[in-house]
C-alpha cells in the first residue's frame, strides 16, 4: 500500500488512516483483534492531569444513523497513562503512530500534561482536544478565539512535538479558530468532534443519557465533517486530520479530496473492529484502480464548478 | 480471557419460545469453544447498512452445542432486538465474543440460579456445564406474566433440568416474585441476572444471609472490549468501572448498591 504513505511532521505514516481519540482506549484493548501497527496510527482517549471520574449512565445510545455519548474524559490521569499505557503502546508500535489526546480545565493544565509527558516515549506528539461537549467547560477553549490562541501559543512554548488542535463543529465559522491555531504556531488541526445532542425516553419522559445531552457521532455527521474539514482546510497551510462519521474507503477519500491529509476512524470501530483495516485497504485499491500514484495528488483535490 | 474473536456467521434456527421471545442458534465454533457461562457477544450488522441497529447489541451466551452453535435468548423489546427476532436460517449478523468474565462457582454447595425474565439466558449454559462436573443446580425462573414464559420444553432440552417458575400474574407457575422461592437457612451460592430491582432485592437477601452471590449486570454498551467506557457500573469503592470487561458477572462485594 504504497501509495498510501503520507510523510508530515518529519515523520513517515505508512497509512492515512487513525483510530479516533475515544474510540481505541489506550491501543491495548485491540491486542490480538485487529492489526494495529498496520494502521496509520492511534489517538489515545483524553489524558487530563488528574484521573477524572467520568458521567454517570447511560453514557452511550443509539441514534439514526449514529451514537450519542457523554463519557465525561473518564481517564486515568497523567501518571497512570504515563506509567501505564505508554510503555505499551512503545513496545507494541513500531510502525503506527501515536497522538495523546490531551484535556484540560485551564492552559496551566494543558501544559502541565504536556510538560509531565514530553520526555516519554512511545508518542509522536499532542493532540489538544478544544472541544468534548459532554463535561462543563469543554469546548470554551474552543469557542473562545483569544482563550484558544493563548492556549496553543502556551502548548507550543512547552513541546517541540507536533501540536495537533482538535476542532469543535460547533461555531459560526470553523476557518476563524483553524486560522487561529495556525497563527499561534499549531502543526496540525483534527475536525470534527463530536455534534450536541439529546435523546428522551418518551415513556419515562426523562433523557436517555444521564448526562442529560451527549456527543453526536457516526454517519449521520459524515457531511458536516466533509464540509467542516474543507472550510478548514482551505483556510490553513498546516495538514488536516479529516474526522466525522467515516465508515467506507469513500467516506474517507471524501474527506481527503476535501482538503485532509489523515482521516481518523471513530464509532465505525463499534461496528466493525475492522472498520479501519478496511476503510485502508479500500483507499489503497483505489488509488490503483484509479491509477493515483500517491495519496497526496488527492488531498484538496475536489474540483469546484465555475459558478462556486 | 482470552481474546474476543470478530466472526461473521450464519444464522442456524430461530423460533418463537414465548411471547416477544425468540431462540436463536448461529454457527459460531470459535466463540462456542471459547465461551464460559455469564460471558456475552456483541451481535450487529456490519457497516454495509445504516438501519437500526447500527451499534451492535449485547447478549449473554445463552447455551452452546457440542458442534459450534451458540443460542441467544432474545426478547422483542426496541429496535435491535425487533431486528434479531426476525432473523432467518441463512441470515448473516457479526459477532464479537465472547466478552466479558462470566460466573465462577464451587462444586461443594448447590448452585441457586436466579432468573428475571431474559437473565434466564446465562443459566441456561451454566446449568449443564455446572451438572457435568458434578454441581448440584437449581433455576429459579420469574416472568410478569405467563405468556412471556421461555418454552419449559425446550428448557429441558438445553439443560436436563426444569426452572421452579414464578409469575406476577400467577397465570403459570407460582404467584409471586421469585426471591420468595429462595430457601433460607442452608448453605449455598447464589447467582442473579435481571432486572435491577431484582438483583437489589437478591443482594439484600444474600447480605442478610451471608451468602456468595454473583449477578450479571446490564448496562447500555459501545464497543463490548473496554475501549469506549460507555457500560460502567459503580463499584464498592465509588468508581465508575466498565461492566464489559470488568463484569458483566460481579460478585456482590464488589459493587455499590446504593441508589
Ligand atoms: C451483558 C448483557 C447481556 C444481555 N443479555 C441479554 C439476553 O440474553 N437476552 C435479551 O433479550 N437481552 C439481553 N440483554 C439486553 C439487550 O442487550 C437489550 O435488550 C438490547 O440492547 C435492546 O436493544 P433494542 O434496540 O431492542 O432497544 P432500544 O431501547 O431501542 O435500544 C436503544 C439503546 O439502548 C441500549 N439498551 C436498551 N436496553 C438495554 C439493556 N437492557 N441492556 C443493554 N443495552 C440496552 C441499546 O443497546 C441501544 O443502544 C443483555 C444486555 C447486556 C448488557
Ligand atoms: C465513546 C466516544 C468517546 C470519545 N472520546 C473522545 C475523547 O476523549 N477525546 C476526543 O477528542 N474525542 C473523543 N471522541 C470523539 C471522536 O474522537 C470523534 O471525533 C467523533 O466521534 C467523530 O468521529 P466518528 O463519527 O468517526 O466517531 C469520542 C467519541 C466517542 C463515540
Ligand atoms: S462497552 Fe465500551 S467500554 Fe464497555
Amino acid at each position: 500500500m504504497a501509495g498510501l504513505s503520507q510523510r508530515l511532521w518529519g515523520v513517515e505514516f505508512q497509512s492515512p488512516v487513525l483510530l479516533a481519540s475515544g474510540t481505541c482506549g489506550y491501543g491495548a484493548e485491540y491486542d490480538g483483534l485487529i492489526p494495529l501497527d498496520d494502521l496509520g496510527g492511534i489517538v489515545t482517549k483524553a489524558v487530563s492531569l488528574e484521573p477524572r471520574p467520568g458521567n454517570l449512565p447511560h453514557r452511550v445510545a443509539e441514534t439514526p444513523g449514529g451514537m450519542i455519548n457523554a463519557i465525561g474524559l473518564q481517564n486515568v490521569g497523567l501518571k497512570r497513562f504515563r506509567d501505564e499505557k505508554l510503555p505499551w503502546l512503545d513496545e507494541h508500535l513500531t510502525k503506527a503512530h501515536v497522538l495523546v489526546n490531551v484535556v484540560g480545565h485551564t492552559v496551566e493544565e494543558f501544559s502541565t500534561v504536556v510538560a509531565g509527558l514530553d520526555d516519554a516515549t512511545g508518542f509522536l506528539g499532542y493532540e489538544i482536544n478544544v472541544s468534548c461537549p459532554n463535561v462543563k467547560g469543554g469546548t470554551l477553549f474552543g469557542t473562545d478565539a483569544k482563550a484558544l490562541s493563548e492556549l496553543v501559543r502556551r502548548v507550543r512554548q512547552t513541546t517541540a512535538r507536533p501540536v495537533i488542535v482538535k476542532l469543535t463543529p460547533n461555531v459560526p465559522d470553523i476557518a476563524v479558530y483553524a486560522r487561529v491555531c495556525e497563527d499561534a504556531g499549531a502543526d496540525g488541526l483534527s475536525t470534527i468532534n463530536t455534534f450536541p445532542g439529546m435523546l428522551i425516553d418518551v415513556e419515562a419522559r426523562r433523557p436517555v443519557i444521564g448526562n442529560v445531552s451527549g456527543g453526536v457521532s457516526g454517519p449521520a455527521i459524515l457531511p458536516m465533517g466533509i464540509y467542516l474539514t474543507w472550510r478548514a482546510a482551505q483556510a490553513v497551510e498546516i495538514p488536516v486530520i479529516g474526522i466525522g462519521g467515516i465508515r467506507t474507503a469513500f467516506d474517507a477519500l471524501q474527506y481527503v479530496l476535501a482538503g485532509a491529509s489523515l482521516v481518523q476512524i471513530g464509532t465505525a470501530l463499534f461496528v466493525d473492529p475492522n472498520a479501519a483495516v478496511d476503510v485502508q485497504r479500500g483507499m489503497a485499491a483505489h488509488l490503483e484502480s484509479q491509477g493515483v500514484a500517491h495519496l497526496s495528488d488527492l488531498v484538496g483535490a475536489v474540483e469546484l464548478p465555475n459558478h462556486a | 480471557m482470552s481474546t474476543p474473536c470478530r466472526l461473521p456467521a450464519r444464522v442456524l434456527s430461530n423460533q418463537r419460545a414465548g411471547a416477544d421471545t425468540y431462540w436463536l442458534e448461529i454457527d459460531a465454533p470459535p466463540i462456542a469453544q471459547a465461551a464460559v457461562p455469564g460471558q456475552f457477544v456483541m451481535i450487529g450488522f456490519g457497516l454495509g447498512r445504516l438501519d437500526a441497529p447500527f451499534l451492535p447489541r449485547p447478549f449473554s451466551v445463552g447455551w452452546r452445542g457440542d458442534d459450534g452453535r451458540i443460542g441467544l435468548l432474545v426478547r422483542r423489546f426496541g429496535t435491535g432486538t425487533h431486528r434479531l427476532a426476525a432473523l432467518r436460517p441463512g441470515d448473516e449478523v457479526l459477532l464479537l465474543g465472547p466478552l466479558g468474565r462470566g460466573f465462577r462457582w464451587e462444586q461443594d454447595s448447590p448452585l441457586i440460579c436466579i432468573a428475571g425474565g431474559v437473565g434466564l439466558a446465562p443459566f441456561l449454559f451454566m446449568a449443564p456445564e455446572a451438572i457435568r462436573h458434578g454441581a448440584t443446580v437449581e433455576i429459579l425462573y420469574g416472568e410478569r406474566t405467563g405468556d412471556r414464559v421461555f418454552d419449559p420444553q425446550l428448557v429441558e432440552k438445553l439443560t436436563g433440568i426444569q426452572p421452579r417458575l414464578y409469575t406476577e400474574d400467577g397465570s403459570r407457575g407460582q404467584i409471586g416474585r421469585v426471591i420468595d422461592g429462595i430457601e433460607r437457612g442452608r448453605r449455598i451460592q447464589l447467582f442473579g441476572c435481571g432486572p435491577t430491582p431484582m438483583l437489589r432485592a437478591l443482594e439484600r437477601l444474600a447480605r442478610e444471609e451471608d451468602l456468595p452471590l454473583q449477578v450479571s449486570v446490564e448496562e447500555h454498551m459501545g464497543c463490548g472490549i473496554g475501549t469506549c467506557q460507555g457500560c460502567v457500573v459503580r463499584s464498592v469503592a465509588g468508581e465508575w468501572i466498565k461492566s464489559c470487561t470488568e463484569g458483566p458477572v460481579f460478585r456482590r462485594e464488589e459493587l455499590s448498591w446504593r441508589d
